[in-house]
Protein backbone atom coordinates (compact mmCIF):
# COMPACT_ATOMS: atom_id res chain seq x y z
CA UNK A 1 0.00 0.00 0.00
CA UNK A 2 1.20 3.49 -0.73
CA UNK A 3 -0.25 6.97 -0.79
CA UNK A 4 -1.06 8.26 -4.22
CA UNK A 5 -2.08 11.83 -4.90
CA UNK A 6 -5.11 11.99 -7.14
CA UNK A 7 -4.66 14.47 -9.99
CA UNK A 8 -6.88 12.77 -12.53
CA UNK A 9 -10.20 14.55 -12.00
CA UNK A 10 -10.73 14.86 -15.75
CA UNK A 11 -10.87 11.06 -15.89
CA UNK A 12 -13.37 10.85 -13.09
CA UNK A 13 -14.14 12.51 -9.78
CA UNK A 14 -14.95 10.97 -6.42
CA UNK A 15 -18.56 11.36 -5.37
CA UNK A 16 -18.99 14.40 -3.15
CA UNK A 17 -19.97 13.15 0.35
CA UNK A 18 -23.01 15.43 0.24
CA UNK A 19 -24.09 13.68 -2.96
CA UNK A 20 -23.34 10.21 -1.65
CA UNK A 21 -25.56 10.82 1.36
CA UNK A 22 -28.51 11.65 -0.89
CA UNK A 23 -27.90 8.52 -2.93
CA UNK A 24 -27.69 6.20 0.06
CA UNK A 25 -31.06 7.40 1.23
CA UNK A 26 -32.58 5.99 -1.97
CA UNK A 27 -31.08 2.55 -1.59
CA UNK A 28 -32.21 1.50 1.87
CA UNK A 29 -35.51 -0.20 2.74
CA UNK A 30 -36.44 2.93 4.64
CA UNK A 31 -35.69 5.11 1.61
CA UNK A 32 -37.17 5.76 -1.82
CA UNK A 33 -36.24 2.45 -3.43
CA UNK A 34 -39.37 2.03 -5.51
CA UNK A 35 -39.46 1.81 -9.30
CA UNK A 36 -40.21 5.32 -10.58
CA UNK A 37 -42.43 3.75 -13.25
CA UNK A 38 -44.63 2.07 -10.62
CA UNK A 39 -47.24 4.80 -10.47
CA UNK A 40 -49.74 2.49 -8.74
CA UNK A 41 -48.20 2.74 -5.26
CA UNK A 42 -46.57 5.28 -2.98
CA UNK A 43 -43.04 3.81 -3.25
CA UNK A 44 -43.06 4.31 -6.99
CA UNK A 45 -44.62 7.75 -6.83
CA UNK A 46 -42.10 8.98 -4.25
CA UNK A 47 -39.21 7.66 -6.36
CA UNK A 48 -40.73 9.35 -9.41
CA UNK A 49 -40.84 12.65 -7.52
CA UNK A 50 -37.13 12.36 -6.73
CA UNK A 51 -36.33 11.55 -10.37
CA UNK A 52 -38.27 14.59 -11.54
CA UNK A 53 -36.60 16.81 -8.96
CA UNK A 54 -33.21 15.65 -10.22
CA UNK A 55 -34.34 16.23 -13.80
CA UNK A 56 -35.15 19.81 -12.89
CA UNK A 57 -31.78 20.22 -11.15
CA UNK A 58 -29.85 18.99 -14.20
CA UNK A 59 -32.00 21.09 -16.54
CA UNK A 60 -31.48 24.21 -14.47
CA UNK A 61 -27.72 23.77 -14.52
CA UNK A 62 -27.63 24.00 -18.33
CA UNK A 63 -30.41 26.51 -18.95
CA UNK A 64 -32.91 23.91 -20.09
CA UNK A 65 -36.42 22.83 -19.14
CA UNK A 66 -36.92 19.49 -17.34
CA UNK A 67 -38.72 17.93 -20.30
CA UNK A 68 -35.54 18.40 -22.37
CA UNK A 69 -33.57 15.95 -20.21
CA UNK A 70 -33.26 12.25 -21.17
CA UNK A 71 -31.50 10.02 -18.64
CA UNK A 72 -28.76 7.77 -20.04
CA UNK A 73 -25.94 5.64 -18.64
CA UNK A 74 -23.35 8.35 -19.22
CA UNK A 75 -21.78 10.61 -21.83
CA UNK A 76 -20.88 7.71 -24.13
CA UNK A 77 -24.50 6.67 -24.43
CA UNK A 78 -25.62 10.29 -24.72
CA UNK A 79 -23.15 10.88 -27.57
CA UNK A 80 -24.28 7.71 -29.32
CA UNK A 81 -27.98 8.51 -28.91
CA UNK A 82 -27.47 12.04 -30.20
CA UNK A 83 -25.27 11.21 -33.18
CA UNK A 84 -26.72 7.88 -34.28
CA UNK A 85 -30.24 8.95 -33.36
CA UNK A 86 -30.24 12.14 -35.40
CA UNK A 87 -28.30 10.76 -38.35
CA UNK A 88 -30.48 7.68 -38.76
CA UNK A 89 -33.72 9.58 -38.28
CA UNK A 90 -32.78 12.21 -40.88
CA UNK A 91 -30.83 9.97 -43.24
CA UNK A 92 -33.04 10.91 -46.17
CA UNK A 93 -32.36 14.61 -45.58
CA UNK A 94 -28.58 14.45 -45.85
CA UNK A 95 -25.69 12.18 -45.03
CA UNK A 96 -22.94 14.62 -44.15
CA UNK A 97 -21.71 15.34 -40.61
CA UNK A 98 -19.06 17.79 -39.38
CA UNK A 99 -16.95 17.06 -36.31
CA UNK A 100 -13.32 17.36 -35.20
CA UNK A 101 -10.27 15.12 -34.90
CA UNK A 102 -9.96 15.73 -31.18
CA UNK A 103 -13.39 14.54 -30.09
CA UNK A 104 -13.75 11.86 -27.44
CA UNK A 105 -13.78 8.27 -28.71
CA UNK A 106 -17.46 8.08 -27.83
CA UNK A 107 -18.10 10.59 -30.62
CA UNK A 108 -15.44 9.39 -33.04
CA UNK A 109 -16.48 5.75 -32.84
CA UNK A 110 -20.16 6.63 -33.27
CA UNK A 111 -19.18 8.62 -36.37
CA UNK A 112 -17.15 5.68 -37.67
CA UNK A 113 -20.24 3.52 -37.33
CA UNK A 114 -22.17 6.05 -39.40
CA UNK A 115 -19.44 5.99 -42.05
CA UNK A 116 -19.98 2.24 -42.28
CA UNK A 117 -23.67 3.00 -42.83
CA UNK A 118 -22.88 5.29 -45.77
CA UNK A 119 -22.54 8.68 -44.08
CA UNK A 120 -19.71 11.06 -44.83
CA UNK A 121 -17.91 12.83 -41.98
CA UNK A 122 -15.62 15.87 -42.15
CA UNK A 123 -13.13 15.84 -39.27
CA UNK A 124 -11.84 19.37 -38.66
CA UNK A 125 -8.20 19.75 -37.65
CA UNK A 126 -7.54 21.97 -34.63
CA UNK A 127 -4.84 24.64 -34.69
CA UNK A 128 -1.56 24.04 -32.87
CA UNK A 129 -3.19 25.12 -29.61
CA UNK A 130 -6.00 22.62 -29.94
CA UNK A 131 -8.81 24.97 -30.99
CA UNK A 132 -11.31 24.26 -33.77
CA UNK A 133 -12.56 27.67 -34.95
CA UNK A 134 -16.17 28.51 -35.86
CA UNK A 135 -14.96 29.69 -39.28
CA UNK A 136 -13.69 26.15 -39.99
CA UNK A 137 -17.11 24.76 -39.15
CA UNK A 138 -18.78 27.33 -41.36
CA UNK A 139 -16.56 26.46 -44.31
CA UNK A 140 -17.18 22.73 -43.84
CA UNK A 141 -20.98 22.96 -43.96
CA UNK A 142 -22.62 21.66 -47.15
CA UNK A 143 -26.16 21.53 -48.44
CA UNK A 144 -26.41 17.92 -47.26
CA UNK A 145 -24.91 18.51 -43.78
CA UNK A 146 -27.41 17.46 -41.15
CA UNK A 147 -25.34 17.56 -37.96
CA UNK A 148 -22.32 19.26 -36.38
CA UNK A 149 -20.83 17.58 -33.30
CA UNK A 150 -18.20 19.51 -31.37
CA UNK A 151 -17.02 19.08 -27.80
CA UNK A 152 -17.24 22.03 -25.41
CA UNK A 153 -14.01 21.25 -23.55
CA UNK A 154 -11.35 18.85 -24.73
CA UNK A 155 -10.71 16.08 -22.24
CA UNK A 156 -6.95 15.92 -22.77
CA UNK A 157 -5.92 19.56 -23.06
CA UNK A 158 -8.86 21.33 -21.43
CA UNK A 159 -9.18 23.82 -24.30
CA UNK A 160 -12.57 25.47 -24.74
CA UNK A 161 -14.48 25.68 -28.01
CA UNK A 162 -16.68 28.66 -28.78
CA UNK A 163 -19.88 26.64 -28.90
CA UNK A 164 -22.09 29.74 -28.87
CA UNK A 165 -20.57 30.92 -32.15
CA UNK A 166 -20.81 27.46 -33.70
CA UNK A 167 -24.37 27.10 -32.43
CA UNK A 168 -25.34 30.42 -33.94
CA UNK A 169 -24.00 29.58 -37.38
CA UNK A 170 -25.56 26.10 -37.30
CA UNK A 171 -28.92 27.63 -36.40
CA UNK A 172 -28.60 30.10 -39.29
CA UNK A 173 -27.76 27.30 -41.71
CA UNK A 174 -30.46 24.94 -40.48
CA UNK A 175 -28.01 22.31 -39.25
CA UNK A 176 -28.45 20.45 -35.96
CA UNK A 177 -25.73 21.03 -33.34
CA UNK A 178 -24.59 18.45 -30.78
CA UNK A 179 -22.15 19.29 -27.98
CA UNK A 180 -20.28 16.80 -25.82
CA UNK A 181 -20.12 18.75 -22.56
CA UNK A 182 -18.82 15.94 -20.36
CA UNK A 183 -15.82 18.03 -19.27
CA UNK A 184 -17.47 21.42 -18.89
CA UNK A 185 -20.14 20.96 -16.20
CA UNK A 186 -18.96 22.77 -13.09
CA UNK A 187 -16.15 24.44 -15.02
CA UNK A 188 -17.99 26.69 -17.48
CA UNK A 189 -21.45 28.24 -17.66
CA UNK A 190 -23.73 26.32 -20.01
CA UNK A 191 -26.90 27.79 -21.46
CA UNK A 192 -28.28 25.64 -24.24
CA UNK A 193 -30.81 28.32 -25.23
CA UNK A 194 -28.34 31.17 -25.50
CA UNK A 195 -25.68 28.94 -27.07
CA UNK A 196 -28.11 27.55 -29.69
CA UNK A 197 -27.36 23.94 -28.78
CA UNK A 198 -29.80 21.27 -30.01
CA UNK A 199 -28.32 18.24 -28.24
CA UNK A 200 -25.91 18.23 -25.30
CA UNK A 201 -24.26 15.25 -23.60
CA UNK A 202 -23.42 15.34 -19.91
CA UNK A 203 -22.32 12.81 -17.33
CA UNK A 204 -22.39 12.75 -13.54
CA UNK A 205 -19.02 11.25 -12.74
CA UNK A 206 -16.96 14.18 -14.01
CA UNK A 207 -18.80 16.49 -11.62
CA UNK A 208 -18.63 14.66 -8.28
CA UNK A 209 -21.64 12.49 -9.04
CA UNK A 210 -21.77 8.72 -9.50
CA UNK A 211 -20.53 6.71 -12.47
CA UNK A 212 -23.11 5.04 -14.68
CA UNK A 213 -25.54 7.92 -15.09
CA UNK A 214 -25.68 10.70 -17.63
CA UNK A 215 -28.15 12.71 -19.62
CA UNK A 216 -28.82 14.01 -23.08
CA UNK A 217 -30.40 17.41 -23.51
CA UNK A 218 -32.76 17.27 -26.47
CA UNK A 219 -34.28 20.45 -27.86
CA UNK A 220 -38.08 20.10 -28.02
CA UNK A 221 -39.18 23.37 -29.65
CA UNK A 222 -39.26 22.72 -32.51
CA UNK A 223 -38.81 18.97 -31.96
CA UNK A 224 -35.76 17.09 -33.17
CA UNK A 225 -36.27 13.75 -34.86
CA UNK A 226 -34.28 11.23 -32.86
CA UNK A 227 -34.27 7.46 -33.34
CA UNK A 228 -33.65 5.56 -30.06
CA UNK A 229 -30.81 3.06 -29.83
CA UNK A 230 -32.30 1.10 -26.92
CA UNK A 231 -35.73 -0.50 -27.14
CA UNK A 232 -37.86 -1.79 -24.29
CA UNK A 233 -40.21 -0.31 -21.74
CA UNK A 234 -40.57 3.04 -23.47
CA UNK A 235 -39.21 5.13 -20.61
CA UNK A 236 -38.01 8.67 -21.28
CA UNK A 237 -40.66 9.28 -23.94
CA UNK A 238 -39.48 6.23 -25.79
CA UNK A 239 -36.00 7.68 -26.33
CA UNK A 240 -34.27 5.57 -23.71
CA UNK A 241 -35.91 2.43 -22.41
CA UNK A 242 -34.80 0.89 -19.14
CA UNK A 243 -35.72 1.14 -15.46
CA UNK A 244 -34.65 4.50 -14.11
CA UNK A 245 -31.80 4.21 -11.59
CA UNK A 246 -33.26 6.39 -8.86
CA UNK A 247 -30.19 6.60 -6.63
CA UNK A 248 -27.87 7.50 -9.51
CA UNK A 249 -30.30 10.03 -10.92
CA UNK A 250 -30.70 11.63 -7.50
CA UNK A 251 -26.90 11.71 -7.23
CA UNK A 252 -26.56 13.38 -10.61
CA UNK A 253 -29.17 15.98 -9.76
CA UNK A 254 -27.51 16.83 -6.45
CA UNK A 255 -24.05 16.90 -8.04
CA UNK A 256 -25.13 19.23 -10.84
CA UNK A 257 -26.88 21.56 -8.41
CA UNK A 258 -23.67 21.77 -6.36
CA UNK A 259 -21.59 22.17 -9.51
CA UNK A 260 -23.62 25.19 -10.57
CA UNK A 261 -23.67 26.72 -7.08
CA UNK A 262 -19.95 26.24 -6.41
CA UNK A 263 -18.57 26.65 -9.93
CA UNK A 264 -17.12 30.12 -9.53
CA UNK A 265 -15.45 29.52 -6.17
CA UNK A 266 -14.16 26.06 -7.23
CA UNK A 267 -12.73 27.42 -10.47
CA UNK A 268 -11.08 30.45 -8.87
CA UNK A 269 -9.33 28.23 -6.32
CA UNK A 270 -8.26 25.63 -8.88
CA UNK A 271 -6.94 28.23 -11.32
CA UNK A 272 -4.51 29.46 -8.66
CA UNK A 273 -3.37 25.90 -7.92
CA UNK A 274 -3.12 24.98 -11.61
CA UNK A 275 -1.07 28.09 -12.41
CA UNK A 276 1.26 27.40 -9.50
CA UNK A 277 1.70 23.84 -10.75
CA UNK A 278 2.58 25.15 -14.20
CA UNK A 279 5.12 27.61 -12.81
CA UNK A 280 6.75 24.75 -10.94
CA UNK A 281 6.84 22.47 -13.99
CA UNK A 282 8.02 25.18 -16.38
CA UNK A 283 10.94 25.90 -14.03
CA UNK A 284 12.28 22.39 -14.75
CA UNK A 285 13.10 23.55 -18.28
CA UNK A 286 12.29 22.05 -21.70
CA UNK A 287 8.66 21.58 -20.73
CA UNK A 288 5.95 22.53 -23.20
CA UNK A 289 2.33 23.38 -22.46
CA UNK A 290 -0.20 21.55 -24.63
CA UNK A 291 -3.28 23.52 -25.55
CA UNK A 292 -4.21 27.17 -25.57
CA UNK A 293 -2.68 28.97 -22.54
CA UNK A 294 -5.81 30.99 -21.75
CA UNK A 295 -8.75 29.44 -23.59
CA UNK A 296 -8.96 26.37 -21.36
CA UNK A 297 -10.70 25.27 -18.20
CA UNK A 298 -9.18 26.13 -14.84
CA UNK A 299 -8.35 22.63 -13.63
CA UNK A 300 -6.46 20.96 -16.51
CA UNK A 301 -2.75 21.17 -17.31
CA UNK A 302 -1.25 19.07 -20.08
CA UNK A 303 2.51 19.29 -20.52
CA UNK A 304 5.18 17.58 -22.63
CA UNK A 305 8.58 16.83 -21.13
CA UNK A 306 11.41 16.86 -23.67
CA UNK A 307 14.18 14.31 -23.27
CA UNK A 308 12.19 11.91 -21.10
CA UNK A 309 10.66 8.65 -22.28
CA UNK A 310 6.94 8.53 -21.58
CA UNK A 311 6.53 5.19 -19.87
CA UNK A 312 9.48 5.78 -17.56
CA UNK A 313 8.11 9.20 -16.68
CA UNK A 314 4.74 7.75 -15.84
CA UNK A 315 6.20 4.92 -13.78
CA UNK A 316 8.65 7.20 -11.99
CA UNK A 317 5.72 9.38 -10.99
CA UNK A 318 3.45 6.60 -9.82
CA UNK A 319 2.96 8.44 -6.54
CA UNK A 320 0.85 10.81 -8.66
CA UNK A 321 -2.37 9.57 -10.26
CA UNK A 322 -2.17 11.43 -13.58
CA UNK A 323 -2.96 10.52 -17.18
CA UNK A 324 -0.22 9.96 -19.72
CA UNK A 325 -0.08 10.75 -23.42
CA UNK A 326 0.07 7.08 -24.21
CA UNK A 327 -1.02 3.73 -22.95
CA UNK A 328 2.53 2.50 -23.17
CA UNK A 329 2.67 0.24 -20.16
CA UNK A 330 -0.28 -1.76 -21.41
CA UNK A 331 1.76 -2.63 -24.53
CA UNK A 332 -0.30 -0.34 -26.74
CA UNK A 333 2.18 2.33 -27.71
CA UNK A 334 -0.16 4.48 -29.71
CA UNK A 335 0.45 8.11 -28.83
CA UNK A 336 -2.44 10.39 -27.95
CA UNK A 337 -4.37 11.23 -31.13
CA UNK A 338 -5.36 14.55 -29.58
CA UNK A 339 -1.76 15.66 -29.05
CA UNK A 340 -0.77 14.39 -32.49
CA UNK A 341 -3.59 16.47 -33.97
CA UNK A 342 -1.96 19.49 -32.32
CA UNK A 343 1.21 18.66 -34.24
CA UNK A 344 3.15 16.96 -31.46
CA UNK A 345 5.46 14.11 -32.52
CA UNK A 346 4.61 10.61 -31.34
CA UNK A 347 7.62 10.71 -29.04
CA UNK A 348 6.67 14.02 -27.45
CA UNK A 349 3.02 13.03 -27.14
CA UNK A 350 4.13 9.93 -25.25
CA UNK A 351 6.22 12.11 -22.94
CA UNK A 352 3.18 14.14 -21.94
CA UNK A 353 1.18 14.14 -18.74
CA UNK A 354 -2.26 15.50 -18.02
CA UNK A 355 -2.68 16.87 -14.51
CA UNK A 356 -6.32 17.55 -13.66
CA UNK A 357 -7.17 19.11 -10.34
CA UNK A 358 -10.43 19.02 -8.47
CA UNK A 359 -12.55 19.97 -5.51
CA UNK A 360 -10.44 17.99 -3.05
CA UNK A 361 -6.98 18.96 -4.33
CA UNK A 362 -4.89 20.72 -1.71
CA UNK A 363 -2.00 23.20 -1.77
CA UNK A 364 0.23 20.57 -0.18
CA UNK A 365 -0.54 18.06 -2.94
CA UNK A 366 0.51 20.58 -5.58
CA UNK A 367 3.79 21.15 -3.72
CA UNK A 368 4.42 17.40 -3.62
CA UNK A 369 3.60 17.07 -7.32
CA UNK A 370 5.98 19.88 -8.32
CA UNK A 371 8.80 18.34 -6.27
CA UNK A 372 8.18 14.83 -7.61
CA UNK A 373 8.01 15.83 -11.25
CA UNK A 374 11.13 17.98 -11.02
CA UNK A 375 13.09 15.27 -9.24
CA UNK A 376 12.12 12.47 -11.62
CA UNK A 377 12.41 14.42 -14.86
CA UNK A 378 15.94 15.50 -13.90
CA UNK A 379 16.85 11.95 -12.88
CA UNK A 380 15.56 10.41 -16.10
CA UNK A 381 17.24 13.05 -18.23
CA UNK A 382 20.52 12.35 -16.45
CA UNK A 383 20.11 8.62 -17.10
CA UNK A 384 19.86 9.27 -20.80
CA UNK A 385 22.43 12.02 -20.88
CA UNK A 386 24.67 10.84 -23.71
CA UNK A 387 22.50 8.21 -25.29
CA UNK B 1 -6.96 14.64 -0.93
CA UNK B 2 -4.99 11.40 -1.04
CA UNK B 3 -6.22 7.89 -1.49
CA UNK B 4 -4.74 4.65 -0.27
CA UNK B 5 -4.30 2.39 -3.27
CA UNK B 6 -2.52 -0.86 -3.87
CA UNK B 7 0.39 -0.71 -6.28
CA UNK B 8 -0.36 -2.82 -9.32
CA UNK B 9 2.39 -2.66 -11.87
CA UNK B 10 3.65 -4.81 -14.70
CA UNK B 11 7.26 -4.67 -13.59
CA UNK B 12 9.16 -7.42 -11.79
CA UNK B 13 10.82 -6.63 -8.45
CA UNK B 14 14.21 -6.80 -10.20
CA UNK B 15 13.13 -4.23 -12.78
CA UNK B 16 11.78 -1.93 -10.09
CA UNK B 17 14.97 -2.28 -8.04
CA UNK B 18 17.22 -1.35 -10.99
CA UNK B 19 14.85 1.43 -12.13
CA UNK B 20 14.85 2.99 -8.69
CA UNK B 21 18.56 2.51 -8.05
CA UNK B 22 20.33 2.12 -11.37
CA UNK B 23 23.95 1.01 -11.08
CA UNK B 24 26.87 2.44 -13.02
CA UNK B 25 25.07 5.30 -14.74
CA UNK B 26 27.23 7.51 -16.91
CA UNK B 27 30.12 7.01 -19.28
CA UNK B 28 33.91 6.79 -19.29
CA UNK B 29 35.84 9.57 -20.93
CA UNK B 30 37.79 8.51 -24.02
CA UNK B 31 40.97 6.65 -23.12
CA UNK B 32 43.12 3.91 -24.68
CA UNK B 33 41.46 1.23 -22.55
CA UNK B 34 37.88 2.49 -23.06
CA UNK B 35 35.47 1.10 -25.64
CA UNK B 36 32.06 2.57 -26.46
CA UNK B 37 28.96 1.54 -28.37
CA UNK B 38 25.54 2.98 -29.12
CA UNK B 39 22.41 1.28 -30.46
CA UNK B 40 18.84 2.39 -31.08
CA UNK B 41 17.29 5.79 -31.72
CA UNK B 42 15.58 8.19 -29.37
CA UNK B 43 12.90 8.99 -31.92
CA UNK B 44 12.06 5.30 -31.93
CA UNK B 45 11.83 5.22 -28.16
CA UNK B 46 14.98 3.27 -27.17
CA UNK B 47 18.65 4.14 -27.18
CA UNK B 48 21.47 2.49 -25.26
CA UNK B 49 24.95 3.90 -24.82
CA UNK B 50 27.56 1.60 -23.29
CA UNK B 51 31.13 2.33 -22.37
CA UNK B 52 33.59 -0.08 -20.78
CA UNK B 53 37.11 -0.18 -19.44
CA UNK B 54 39.03 -3.25 -20.52
CA UNK B 55 41.89 -4.76 -18.55
CA UNK B 56 43.75 -7.39 -20.54
CA UNK B 57 41.32 -10.08 -21.62
CA UNK B 58 38.38 -9.02 -19.47
CA UNK B 59 36.10 -6.06 -18.90
CA UNK B 60 36.94 -4.19 -15.72
CA UNK B 61 33.99 -1.82 -15.46
CA UNK B 62 30.92 -0.74 -17.42
CA UNK B 63 28.92 2.48 -17.53
CA UNK B 64 25.59 2.90 -19.28
CA UNK B 65 23.17 5.60 -20.35
CA UNK B 66 19.72 4.86 -21.69
CA UNK B 67 16.68 6.59 -23.09
CA UNK B 68 13.81 4.17 -22.77
CA UNK B 69 11.11 2.51 -20.72
CA UNK B 70 11.65 1.17 -17.18
CA UNK B 71 12.55 -2.26 -18.58
CA UNK B 72 15.28 -0.69 -20.71
CA UNK B 73 16.69 1.28 -17.80
CA UNK B 74 16.70 -1.87 -15.67
CA UNK B 75 18.29 -3.88 -18.48
CA UNK B 76 21.09 -1.34 -18.88
CA UNK B 77 21.75 -1.29 -15.17
CA UNK B 78 21.65 -5.08 -14.88
CA UNK B 79 23.97 -5.46 -17.86
CA UNK B 80 26.49 -3.00 -16.42
CA UNK B 81 27.06 -5.46 -13.58
CA UNK B 82 26.74 -8.61 -15.65
CA UNK B 83 29.50 -7.68 -18.10
CA UNK B 84 32.19 -7.08 -15.48
CA UNK B 85 34.77 -9.83 -15.95
CA UNK B 86 33.43 -10.85 -19.35
CA UNK B 87 35.80 -11.83 -22.16
CA UNK B 88 35.60 -10.76 -25.78
CA UNK B 89 34.17 -14.15 -26.76
CA UNK B 90 31.49 -13.88 -24.07
CA UNK B 91 30.56 -10.46 -25.35
CA UNK B 92 30.30 -11.72 -28.92
CA UNK B 93 27.99 -14.58 -27.91
CA UNK B 94 25.86 -12.67 -25.40
CA UNK B 95 22.14 -13.07 -26.01
CA UNK B 96 19.24 -10.84 -25.05
CA UNK B 97 17.51 -13.90 -23.57
CA UNK B 98 19.75 -13.79 -20.51
CA UNK B 99 18.52 -10.28 -19.63
CA UNK B 100 14.92 -11.21 -20.45
CA UNK B 101 15.05 -14.11 -18.01
CA UNK B 102 16.88 -12.22 -15.29
CA UNK B 103 14.47 -9.29 -15.41
CA UNK B 104 11.32 -11.35 -16.14
CA UNK B 105 10.54 -9.16 -19.11
CA UNK B 106 7.03 -9.44 -20.59
CA UNK B 107 6.91 -10.80 -24.14
CA UNK B 108 5.89 -7.48 -25.69
CA UNK B 109 8.99 -5.79 -24.30
CA UNK B 110 11.55 -8.37 -25.39
CA UNK B 111 12.07 -6.75 -28.77
CA UNK B 112 13.69 -3.82 -27.02
CA UNK B 113 16.36 -6.15 -25.65
CA UNK B 114 17.44 -6.89 -29.21
CA UNK B 115 18.61 -3.29 -29.31
CA UNK B 116 20.61 -3.91 -26.15
CA UNK B 117 22.08 -6.99 -27.82
CA UNK B 118 23.04 -4.79 -30.78
CA UNK B 119 24.84 -2.46 -28.35
CA UNK B 120 26.73 -5.38 -26.77
CA UNK B 121 27.74 -6.69 -30.21
CA UNK B 122 28.91 -3.20 -31.19
CA UNK B 123 30.92 -3.06 -27.95
CA UNK B 124 32.54 -6.38 -28.88
CA UNK B 125 33.45 -4.99 -32.30
CA UNK B 126 34.98 -1.92 -30.69
CA UNK B 127 36.99 -4.21 -28.41
CA UNK B 128 38.08 -6.25 -31.40
CA UNK B 129 39.37 -3.12 -33.08
CA UNK B 130 41.16 -2.15 -29.85
CA UNK B 131 42.85 -5.51 -29.74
Amino acid sequence: MNTTIYLDYAATTPVDPRVAQRMIECLLPSGEHGNPSSAGHAFGRRARALVEKARAQVAASIGARPENIVWTSGATESDNLAILGVARFHADRGRHIVSSRTEHKAVLDALKQLEREGFEVTYLKPDSQGIVHPQQVSEALRSDTQLVSLMHVNNETGVIHDIAAVGQLCRERGVLFHVDAAQSVGKLPIDVQAQCVDLLSVTAHKAYGPKGIGALYVRRQPPIGLRPILHGGGQESGLRSGTLATHQIVGMGAAFELAAAERESDCARLRVLRDRLWQGLAAIGNVELNGHPEQRVSNVLNASFHGVEGESLQFALRELAVSAGSACSSASEEASYVLRALGRSDQLAQSSLRFSLGRFTTDAEIDIAIDAVGREVRRLRQLGNAS
Amino acid sequence: MSFEVSSEVDYSPTVIEHFERPRNVGHFDPAPDVIVATAGRRDQGVQFHLSAQVAGSVIRAVRFEVYGCPHCIAAGSWLSQRLVGATLDELRSWSWREAADALQMPAEKRGRLLILEDAVRALAEAWGRLA
